[in-house]
């Protein structure tokens, strides 16, 4: 119990300290209040047993002093500039911080969660990633649970969606950053004058030649299997290894999303592809909020968005399409030297701030995970973001998936195209048994 | 193995011998050398010097001073874990982290530090042979040649030495460790979830080989042979097909009476000159469902529906193979070109005076002479092939991928790029090690195989 | 009577020669005249499309990618000396290393000779692939990655440079032995015959293998990227434009991955087309020689 007292008394301490900031002559004092805490904490302490002890010499240290360093923050390309110039706002507010220099580098989502699993010690030590990489980090030892005293406010200011991401087990591992990691339905409104069912877009698109574009792999082919009500979750513990598979995609919910997959990949309308920059001569995409900008300049006076639409299944059925809905997550590494890891949690907690988001939807247009951020008028006014959130609806929470999923389900996309076009339902049905055993027996 | 079994052309009955013969040598000289030598055993290069070669035995002192100082402050400590590969784990004291035992590292060094011990060994052995020889050279009266023609020697009769220290110590360090590191790695569990420094990997067997040659669910061992079968062809395809090619594109360049003839070879030869991750890259695009030639294909009505060059599994394949005939036939073109112009002009003389056609003067002439001279380049061409992997990395990365596979394999992969994704995408180094010493083996076994059965090979043994 | 129905068929001959090698200028030339002209469609979304687009000749003539690439918006200067600077002395070094190995293996007799040779054959045939994390942490060790990774991209080309002798081995061997032995018998050691005689008489096979080394470091994606790990500063062309045409935070970047394409091109082919004599040779020469 005591030892629970102490480090809440301590968690005010860094809070303190944190707060403070409001030129030099007020740091001076905020900095005598916090060492008068420290004080009494350690009066508290003294009761304690040795271990305790330990710990009040070194938070006396990191109150006063945090020491000198250098702090690597990788992220995307995109948002460099940006996360640089709110770094040094955080740096020239918070002056005991003065020690540390950060430096920013562009390194995509993809990239830095590989290398973090590569070789921690050279990795930055903090970084965004995409959620679905959180229990491959956290099994690497790439993610450092986040710090006690922030995990209430997060839990409680973020979408519950993105928060679910963010954690392993019941452990919290990262902050979100965005939530806007899902598709919807890009159209050219000269060409679809209904986006409301998935059959009338194929059809106006390929009466007027034009191309319509989805992936097939395994981000995009739930929103068939979720749609008909199949499950696919996978259950992990704290270290983030995998423990149990619940999936029914091997029933006839699972045959009708198939069928339907492959009916939509006959079409020759469809192209396989999620990717604005790379899709030609569209009337119609699915694809994310990061691509808005690309498709807007392609489609002009013509862009609209939309929710995904609904189909009508082979047992003659309506089935609304669902998807995944997912956010970038800020992650910090675990750190030999604790004063730095308690920098690295501040910077993180203030890059993933409601005002830092906001920032960053009206620079970058990411869509913030915040909650208050996201309830600003701007963002509620966003045509992408709108169509995204009508969808989050249908949608489930991303959680976490292991490797052999993701490629079978690529490799599932490969014979919906290739060898499984006009099966028959025996076929059909072997394949979903096949699929259903190998991602069942991913760890 | 006993040093009697060892005759002449059994290698390993040799190796025992000569090290029974070492064992011999190293006691005999102990008890006869005199106290030079017999100070040389702990101190290397001690009798060296006190004979007046000062370099020579000061090089050995200072290399068993620097594998002392190595093997106390950093070799010793890793190599003392070798078999465990660690045992500490790392922990978190509050909220910091404490790094245990770092497995990569205490394999890493611990071979080094093992490679430095048999060196060490050999040099010991060496200095021991040659305080005997010296010995040998004072007590028939002669003298023992002074530093500075021991130095010049190392321009002159051990020039050899000179040239080749800093190349083979160059292949070691980044070679032949890394070699022996990663065949160590096969049969350890270092893979995504024994990720050093956070976690222990240790020694497992054989139980990687076990599961690529399991063909139960989750086995490699079905992947495997597919990846290995569609590699083989691949690489036959690749090099008989651009081969037979480009030897009648040399022949059609060359042909009496054709004019521009750098023209056309300049043409050709921009494949080879601008880099392949510019012009593959553009072309993987060029056959993409959306690219240029559907797209052509498409305004021209010919086809509805794109031709999926890229996704179907065996129209990737056929298109690898096409785009793999415009990558080679320039090469192939200006090989011939220079080979061609190297048959005796008077075999085709007498042939056209013996009325023979053209058809039968390449069938009887050119190709037994091309195929007798490139015997050699189709070998490492057809080898060279079986790990090309800027061809397929460039221009479908391994898809499409199929439920059938494993591992993360694709239709179009071949062993080096499965291997190369299990690296990066994957980590999982285990596997990956594995398949890197099938690869060897398979390479091996071709190579050295065929080589044998290369007619050019017996004729040109004697040409050096 | 004879003859001209001869040269009608040498003619008709000529005719399907002529007709045949227009078709293969056509298709090997046409990806090459694909990315020039996809380097002048401008990328700016008012004027056309940076994307992927399904004709070869762009609507408006621009030079935006150029300005993109040359200007301050990204590292390309940066990463484009990077790769010169590779280049440069991995085609030094690596020439150097492969002649002095050459003679050893070609001159001297020496204990192990032969043992040496079929080892470095052996371990030629481990795939190159396998090793990468290895190195990653040896150099990673000597403080050879991220910032340092040009050094040590240049380290690890170089080091095991000595394996490729063959060529220039087989170069070695068809010069004539007698003619060391003379300047031998006048008192020249190993080293003056080496770099008095030897080195002049083989200067196409120097620069052949210069050639070759120089111009594979433009290429190399997998290990650079590898070894910057991250470190934007440190990529070399190949890494950097490699992921303008596949991360997901660079759509539309085809028509700047085509500018950025023409500018490695061209210095490399210029380079390539002037020295063709030189690699003619050396390729003929190792494939006889194997």
């Amino acid at each position: 119990m005591k030892k629970k007292l102490v480090s809440v008394l301590l968690t005010t301490v860094m809070g303190a300290s944190v707060l403070a900031g409001c030129g030099s002559g007020e740091a001076e004092s905020v900095a005598e209040e916090a060492q008068d805490t420290a004080e009494t904490v350690t009066e508290v302490a003294q009761e304690a047993a040795s271990t305790v002890e330990e710990v009040k010499e070194e938070v006396k240290e990191e109150v006063q002093d945090y020491g000198t360093g250098e702090i690597k923050v990788w992220v995307a390309d995109a948002v460099v500039d940006f996360t640089k110039s709110e770094i040094d706002q955080f740096m020239s507010d918070n002056p005991q911080y003065s020690g540390y220099t950060v430096t920013v580098e562009a390194v995509g989502e993809g990239d830095a969660a590989s290398n973090m699993i590569t070789d921690v010690t050279a990795g930055a030590d903090i970084y965004g990633f995409a959620q679905d990489q959180t229990a491959r980090l956290v099994a690497a030892g790439a993610l450092v649970d986040v710090a006690p005293e922030n995990v209430d406010a997060i839990k409680n200011e973020n979408a519950a969606g993105a928060v679910v991401a963010a954690t392993v087990g019941d452990t919290l591992y990262s902050y979100p950053m965005t939530a806007d990691n899902g598709y919807f339905l890009y159209y050219d409104k000269s060409v679809v004058t209904d986006p409301s069912t998935l059959e009338g877009i194929l059809e106006q698109c390929e009466a007027a030649g034009k191309n319509f574009y989805m992936d097939m792999t395994g981000w995009y082919q739930v929103s068939y299997f979720f749609g008909t009500g199949c499950t696919l979750t996978f259950d992990s513990d704290n270290d983030g290894n995998f423990t149990a598979c619940n999936m029914d995609y091997d029933s006839d919910k699972g045959l009708v999303a198939l069928k339907k997959m492959i009916e939509v990949a006959s079409s020759k309308a469809f192209q396989p592809g999620s990717s604005a920059g790379d899709a030609v001569n569209y009337a119609a995409i699915i694809d994310g909020t990061w691509d808005a900008s690309t498709v807007k300049d392609f489609l002009g006076d013509n862009y609209a968005c939309a929710k995904l639409p609904t189909f009508t299944g082979s047992d003659g059925k309506t089935y609304q399409m669902s998807g995944f809905n997912g956010c970038k997550l800020l992650g910090v590494k675990p750190q030999e030297d604790e004063n730095k890891l308690a920098v690295c949690d501040a910077l993180a907690l203030f890059l993933t701030s409601e005002k830092v988001q906001l920032d960053r939807y009206n620079e970058v247009g990411w869509g913030p995970s915040n909650l208050k951020a996201q309830q600003d008028s701007a963002v509620k006014a966003d045509e992408a973001l709108s169509a995204l959130s009508e969808q989050f609806a249908y949608t489930i929470p991303q959680g976490q998936y292991p490797g052999d999923y993701w490629s079978n389900a690529e490799a599932l996309a490969g014979d919906v195209q290739g060898k499984l076009q006009g099966a028959s339902d025996d076929d059909l049905k072997a394949a979903l048994k096949d699929f259903q055993e190998k991602v069942s027996a991913a760890r | 193995m006993s040093n009697a079994s060892g005759k002449k052309g059994n290698p390993v009955g040799n190796f025992f011998v000569s090290l029974g013969n070492a064992l011999k040598d190293i006691g005999v000289i102990f008890v006869k050398g005199d106290w030079k030598t017999k100070i040389s055993y702990v101190i290397m290069g001690f009798g060296q010097i006190m004979r007046g070669q000062f370099l020579r035995g000061g090089m050995y002192l200072a290399i068993e001073a620097l594998f002392i100082w190595f093997l106390t402050a950093f070799g010793g400590k890793y190599f003392m874990k070798l078999n465990t590969l660690g045992t500490i784990e790392t922990y978190k004291k509050n909220r910091k982290t404490v790094y245990g035992d770092h497995s990569f590292l205490i394999l890493l060094f611990g071979l080094l530090t093992l490679f430095f011990i048999l060196f060490i060994i050999y040099l010991w052995y060496r200095n021991i042979k040659e305080n005997k020889e010296q010995e040998l050279i004072l007590k028939s009266g002669k003298s023992l040649p002074g530093n500075k023609a021991d130095f010049q020697s190392l321009f002159d009769s051990n020039f050899d030495k000179t040239l080749l220290a800093l190349p083979v110590t160059g292949v070691f360090a980044f070679t032949v460790l890394p070699i022996v590191f990663m065949i160590c790695v096969a049969f350890t569990n270092y893979d995504a979830t024994h990720q050093a420094p956070t976690k222990l990997f240790t020694w497992v067997g054989l139980s990687n080989f076990k599961n690529l040659f399991s063909f139960d669910t989750g086995g490699f061992g079905n992947t495997f042979l597919g990846v290995l079968l569609w590699t083989l062809v691949w690489a036959l395809l690749a090099t008989f097909i651009d081969y037979f090619l480009g030897i009648a594109v040399a022949l059609l360049i060359n042909k009496k009476g054709v004019k521009f003839k750098k023209f056309w070879r300049t043409c050709l030869v921009l494949t080879i000159a601008v880099p392949q991750f510019v012009s593959l890259l553009y072309v993987s695009k060029m056959f993409d469902s959306a690219g240029i030639i559907n797209g052509t294909l498409k305004k021209l009505g010919i086809i509805e529906n794109s031709i999926p060059f890229w996704t179907d599994p065996l129209l990737a394949k056929i298109t690898i193979v096409v785009v793999n005939i415009w990558i080679g036939i320039p090469y192939l073109m200006l090989m011939a070109t220079g080979l061609l112009m190297n048959i005796p002009a008077d075999l085709y003389e007498s042939a056209r005076i013996d009325g023979a056609t053209p058809w039968q003067m390449f069938r009887h002439i050119t190709m037994p002479y091309m195929l007798f001279v490139t015997g050699p380049y189709l070998l490492t061409s057809y080898t060279g092939n079986l790990n090309n992997f800027n061809v397929i990395y460039l221009l479908t990365g391994g898809a499409p991928k199929s439920m059938s596979y494993a591992g993360g394999a694709g239709a179009t992969d071949l062993l080096v790029t499965w291997l190369y994704k299990m690296t990066i995408n994957d980590t999982d180094y285990k596997m990956a090690a594995a398949i890197g010493i099938m690869i060897f083996i398979v390479t091996a076994v071709i190579a050295l195989g065929v080589y044998r059965m290369l007619p050019s090979v017996k004729d040109e043994e004697g040409f050096q | 009577m004879r003859e001209s129905s001869m040269k009608r068929k040498r003619a008709i001959g000529n005719f399907f020669a002529y007709v045949a090698l227009i078709l293969i200028v056509i298709v090997w030339l046409f990806p090459f005249v694909g990315i020039v002209l996809g380097s002048f469609r401008s990328f700016d979304p008012a004027v056309e499309y940076g994307g992927i687009v399904d004709y070869v000749i762009p609507k408006h003539f621009s030079l935006d990618n150029y300005r993109f690439v040359l200007g301050d918006a990204t590292n390309y200067k940066r990463w484009f000396m990077n790769t010169v600077i590779i280049a440069f002395f991995v085609s030094m070094i690596q020439t150097i290393i492969v002649l002095c190995v050459s003679y050893a293996l070609s001159r001297m007799r020496f204990n192990g000779r032969t043992l040496l040779m079929k080892f470095w054959l052996i371990l030629g045939m481990f795939p190159g692939f396998l090793t990468m994390i290895c190195l990653y942490f040896l150099l990673k060790q000597i403080g050879l990655t991220q910032a340092g990774a040009v050094p040590g991209l240049i380290l690890v080309s170089v080091a095991s440079s000595g394996m490729g002798y063959y060529i220039c081995k087989g170069y070695f061997d068809t010069i004539p032995k007698a003619l060391d032995e003379a300047a031998r018998i006048d008192g020249a050691s190993r080293a003056r015959v080496f770099f008095t005689m030897t080195i002049p008489m083989s200067k196409p096979i120097i620069i052949y293998q210069a050639l070759v080394a120089f111009m594979a470091p433009w290429n190399d994606y997998v290990f650079a990227s590898y070894m910057a790990f991250g470190h934007d500063k440190s990529y070399n062309v190949a890494v950097s434009m490699y992921r303008w045409m596949n991360t997901g935070d660079y759509q539309g970047y085809f028509t700047r991955f085509c500018a950025g394409g023409v500018l490695v091109a061209i210095p490399v082919t210029l380079l390539f087309m002037f020295l063709q004599k030189y690699y003619v040779e050396g390729v003929t020469g190792g494939a006889v020689k194997g």
